[in-house]
């Protein structure tokens, strides 16, 4: 499946887009979507040291399953304050 | 214990905090009235006037300002929901957030925390485990606008 990954902040200029389309294989979970990202989408490398994704406005474990249709954000390089 | 997290388009000065904290229907200062509460701490977020430029080797740059983004509504209630832990786990009286969205200014206030509990060690300890916890989990970016 394709699924839309929504980036942010420095990410989002960096990469000139405020969303990734990401390739990968069912059943998919956080970690292989993070995966992907970086294959798919080297100019974002810098911002997946530490990233997390929020699955549905909610941080998600590496582990949580990704389904078709889920509302996906990379959450890196906050800068809140 | 009173938990308030606002958002606030553009700057934050004295006027538009009132205002978003009198639309919350809530009132910090009414813990006082019971002596309970020792000391009121407020911490301020001012845009610096330059940052570390990553094409010129991290050497400052000047700026315009700070481009603030939130991804809504979990930066909401990921500053509501922080709040109320660190209000829990510090004893808090009150704690009130206001963060800024879109451009601030350099010299402008872009966050304010005010925390109220019965004695300074609370207060200082919560400040800091806010601002921490706020930088490393609550989906709020920076970017800076070059001058």
């Amino acid at each position: 499946m394709t699924v839309d990954v929504l980036i942010f902040g420095p990410a989002a200029a960096a990469a000139n887009t405020d969303r990734a389309p990401v390739s990968v294989r069912e059943p998919a979970t956080v970690r292989d979507v993070l995966t992907a990202i970086a294959a798919q989408h080297p100019g974002l490398a810098f911002a997946l040291d530490g990233a997390r994704l929020a699955v549905n406005q909610s941080l998600a474990s590496p582990d949580t399953p990704v389904q078709p249709g889920d509302e996906l954000a990379l959450i890196s390089l906050l800068g809140g304050g | 214990m009173i938990v308030v997290a606002i958002i606030v388009e553009g700057a934050l000065t004295p006027e538009s905090q009132a205002r978003a904290l009198a639309a919350s229907g809530l009132d910090p200062r009414s813990t006082r009235s019971d002596g309970a509460v020792g000391a009121t701490l407020r911490f301020e977020g001012i845009v610096r006037r330059d940052e570390p430029h990553p094409e010129q080797r991290g050497e400052p740059r000047a700026l315009l300002g700070l481009e603030y983004q939130t991804y809504d509504p979990m930066a909401q209630r990921g500053l509501e929901s922080l709040a109320r832990a660190v209000a829990e786990r510090h004893g808090l009286a009150s704690i009130v957030v206001w963060h800024s969205r879109g451009r601030v200014g350099v010299g402008e206030v872009s966050f304010v925390l005010e925390i109220s509990a019965a004695h300074r060690a609370e207060t200082l300890a919560a400040t800091a485990s806010f601002i921490d916890a706020m930088k490393r989990d609550v989906p709020i970016w920076k970017s800076p606008v070059w001058a």
